[in-house]
C-alpha cells in the first residue's frame, strides 16, 4: 500500500482555522482573476486603439503651425530656420523638431485611365525619423522611374467618402498601393511628369509625403526655390500634454494639432487604469499567499507534536513535506482554472455587450493570459511547497 | 546490521562515573540476533543511552556507528531510512498520538514499512489483552494499556534492533511475561537483536549479555 496524505491527515489539525484558509483561497482567486482580466483588457485595448495611436517608442509626435489670425493673415506665417532651431533647443520638453517641407511648385495628380480623376494636390517632405511607417522603398534618386509616396490614412478615408458621389471606385489600402499615380509638376521653369506609387500609409502625418531629396530638387529646378520655409513643423515630445510645452507653444502663438494624440492619451489612460488593476491583482495575490502562509504555519505549529512524532517514528521529512504540499495542488488548479474561465467569460461579455461587432477582438482570451495563469499556478505550487518544507525543517 | 560504540560518554556525565561503567567510554559492538540487557539504577543514563542509539540526542563524545556510519553525521532523512527498516523502539515515555485511536496509532506505524498484515495487529492486541481498546482514543487508556500499545506499535515494522527503554514499568508480572515473550518471538522471526534497559535484571528475558551502566 502506498502512503498518501489521507493516512497522515488525522494527525494534522488541517481543518482548524477554516476562515483564514478560505479567505486565502478567495483572495488568490480574486487576485488571479483581477490580474488575468486586466492583462486581457490591456491586450483588447491595444487591439482596439492600435490603428489610431501616434504614441510610439514612448513619444508623442505632433504637428504645429503658426496660428493664423486676422492680424497676421497677410504675412508669411511659415517657420523660419531660427524658429525651428529655437524649437530644437527646448530640450526640457521637446526631443526633436523637423520641418514639414512643402512644394513650391504646383502639382496635379491623376490615376490615368483606371480612375478618371485628377486634382491639384500638395506634397511635403519630412525627416524619415519622424514618420511612423517608412518602408525601404521610400527612397528616390535621379533617374528613378517611380516616386515613392507615403499617404495619410485620413486622406484615403476622405477620398472614400466622396468617391461614390463622383462615380469613382472606393479604394482599400491594398488597392491604393497598387495604383499608378501620375504627377504633373509645373512652375516657373517648366513642367515635369512623374509616375508615383503609394508605398505606405501614415496614421501620424496628415499629408502626402515624398522623399526629401526629390522635393528639394524639384523645388529648385521647377520653381527655382531653395530652402523653402515650412508651414508645419513636427515635434517629438515625451508628453503632448506637458504644461511646459503647452505654455511655450502658446507663448509663441503656435497652434497644436492634437487630434491624433487624443487617442494616444485615451489609450494611455485606459492602459494605466488596467495596469493599476493588474497591479492591485498582484497585490491581492501576494496578500493571499501571505495569509495562506500564516494558515500553513499555524497548522504546522498546532500539529507540531504529531509531526515530530511521525519523524521520530521514521517518517521521512522529504516525504512529509511533499505529501503535505501536494494536498493543495488540486486546490490551486481549481482556483486558477476557475479564474481563467471567468476571464474568458468577462472577455466574452466585453466582446458581446460593450464592443459588439469588433473583429479586432478574438473570441478566445489571448495566449499570454493563459501563459500567465500557468505561471501563477507553478508559482503558487512552488511557494506552497517551499513554505511547507521550511515550516517542517523548523521542527 | 551492527551497532558499535566507540568511547561514548554523555557530556553531562559527572567525572569518575565512567570508571565503573561497562558501557560508557568502552568500545563495544552489538550484532543482529544478540539480546543485550542493560541494567542500571535511576538517573544513570539509561534513557539517554537509548536516545543516543536511536539518534534523538547528540550530546555525547565518542562515536556511535550503524555499520560503518557515524550517526552524528546523519540528517533527519537518513535517520528515517534506518528507522523504517532496521531500528524499532519503545520509549520510556511511550510517545503515542494521544488524540488518536489505538488503531490509528498502530496503523500509522504499520503503513510506513509494513511487516505484518492488518490482522496481526488485532491478534497482538488480543494477546496483550487490549483488543477491546483498539477503537478507543489513546488518551482514554491507562498507562499500562498505553505501554502495551507502544509495544505492539514497535513490532509493526522490519528491524534488526529493537530498543526497549523500561518497557514494562506499569505492567503486572503476568502481562510483562506475555509482552516479553511476544517481543522475543518477533525479534527471533526477524533474527534481530533486543537491547533492553531496566532498573533490575529481568529474569524472563533471555539475554546473551548483561551490561551495568
Amino acid at each position: 500500500m502506498v502512503l498518501t496524505y489521507k493516512n497522515i491527515a488525522p494527525f494534522l489539525t488541517a481543518n482548524q482555522n477554516k476562515v483564514s484558509r478560505w479567505l486565502s483561497y478567495i483572495g488568490l482567486g480574486v487576485g488571479v482573476l483581477l490580474l488575468l482580466s486586466s492583462v486581457q483588457m490591456y491586450i483588447n485595448i491595444n487591439h482596439l486603439i492600435r490603428d489610431k495611436n501616434t504614441h510610439k517608442n514612448g513619444a508623442d509626435f505632433i504637428s504645429i503651425t503658426k496660428t493664423i489670425t486676422n492680424e497676421n493673415m497677410g504675412k508669411d506665417n511659415r517657420f523660419t530656420e531660427a524658429d525651428i532651431k529655437d524649437l530644437q533647443v527646448q530640450s526640457g520638453f521637446i526631443e526633436g523638431a523637423a520641418p514639414l517641407k512643402a512644394n513650391a511648385f504646383k502639382v496635379t495628380a491623376g490615376a490615368g485611365n483606371m480612375i478618371p480623376f485628377s486634382t491639384d494636390i500638395f506634397v511635403e517632405a519630412l525627416n524619415t525619423n519622424f514618420i511612423d511607417t517608412v518602408p525601404e522603398s521610400f527612397q528616390w534618386k535621379e533617374g528613378d522611374p517611380i516616386v515613392p509616396v507615403i499617404f495619410s490614412t485620413d486622406f484615403l478615408e476622405m477620398y472614400n467618402v466622396f468617391a461614390p458621389s463622383w462615380d469613382l471606385p472606393q479604394l482599400s489600402e491594398k488597392t491604393a498601393t497598387a495604383l499608378q499615380i501620375f504627377l504633373r509638376c509645373h512652375g516657373h521653369n517648366g513642367e515635369r511628369q512623374f509616375k508615383a506609387r503609394i508605398v505606405a500609409f501614415s496614421d501620424r502625418i496628415n499629408s502626402i509625403l515624398v522623399p526629401e531629396n526629390f522635393l528639394e530638387k524639384q523645388n529648385k529646378e521647377i520653381e527655382g526655390a531653395e530652402n523653402v520655409n515650412a508651414s508645419r513643423v513636427f515635434i517629438k515630445t515625451k508628453d503632448a500634454n506637458n504644461p511646459q510645452l503647452l505654455t511655450y507653444l502658446a507663448a509663441k502663438d503656435y497652434h497644436v494639432n492634437k487630434d491624433k494624440t487624443k487617442f494616444g492619451r485615451v489609450k494611455g489612460v485606459l492602459q494605466a487604469i488596467v495596469s493599476g488593476l493588474a497591479g492591485f491583482g498582484v497585490l491581492v495575490i501576494l496578500l493571499a499567499m501571505v495569509l495562506f502562509s500564516f494558515y500553513l504555519q499555524l497548522m504546522i505549529a498546532r500539529s507540531k507534536d504529531n509531526l515530530q512524532l511521525l519523524l521520530t517514528l521514521g517518517y521521512s521529512p522529504k516525504w512529509l513535506s511533499k505529501t503535505v504540499a501536494k494536498k493543495w495542488i488540486p486546490v490551486y488548479i481549481i482556483i486558477i482554472i476557475t479564474s481563467l474561465l471567468l476571464t474568458q467569460l468577462l472577455h466574452w461579455g466585453f466582446q458581446h455587450f460593450v464592443m459588439p461587432a469588433r473583429e479586432e477582438l478574438s473570441f478566445f482570451i489571448d495566449w499570454t493570459v493563459v501563459a500567465i495563469a500557468i505561471f501563477l499556478l507553478a508559482l503558487s505550487i512552488a511557494v506552497n511547497s517551499r513554505l511547507v518544507k521550511k515550516s517542517l525543517v523548523k521542527l | 546490521m551492527q551497532i558499535s560504540l566507540q568511547q561514548v560518554v554523555p557530556v553531562f556525565l559527572e567525572e569518575g562515573k565512567t570508571a565503573s561503567s561497562q558501557l560508557w567510554n568502552q568500545t563495544l559492538s552489538f550484532t543482529k540476533g544478540e539480546n543485550i540487557h542493560i541494567v542500571a539504577p535511576s538517573g544513570s543514563g539509561k534513557t539517554s543511552f537509548i536516545h543516543f542509539l536511536y539518534g534523538l540526542r547528540k550530546d555525547y563524545t565518542g562515536k556511535i556507528l550503524y555499520d560503518d556510519n557515524d550517526i552524528k553525521n546523519f540528517d533527519a532523512e537518513k535517520f528515517s531510512t534506518w528507522r523504517q527498516q532496521y531500528i524499532s523502539i519503545i520509549f520510556q515515555d511511550l510517545r503515542l498520538f494521544t488524540e488518536q485511536t489505538v488503531w490509528q496509532n498502530l496503523e500509522i506505524k504499520r503503513l510506513l514499512s509494513p511487516y505484518h498484515k492488518e490482522s496481526r495487529i488485532t491478534a497482538m492486541a488480543k494477546r496483550l489483552g487490549i483488543e477491546n481498546k483498539l477503537n478507543k482514543l489513546c488518551n482514554t487508556c491507562s498507562y499500562g494499556e498505553q505501554q502495551r500499545i507502544a509495544i505492539i506499535r514497535s513490532l509493526q515494522q522490519p528491524f534488526d534492533f529493537l530498543l526497549l527503554d523500561e518497557p514494562f514499568s506499569h505492567l503486572d508480572e503476568n502481562n510483562r511475561q506475555i509482552a516479553m515473550q511476544l517481543m522475543e518471538e518477533e525479534a527471533a522471526e526477524r533474527k534481530a537483536a533486543i537491547i533492553l534497559t531496566d532498573l533490575k535484571k529481568i529474569e524472563y528475558f533471555s539475554f546473551e549479555r548483561v551490561l551495568y551502566l
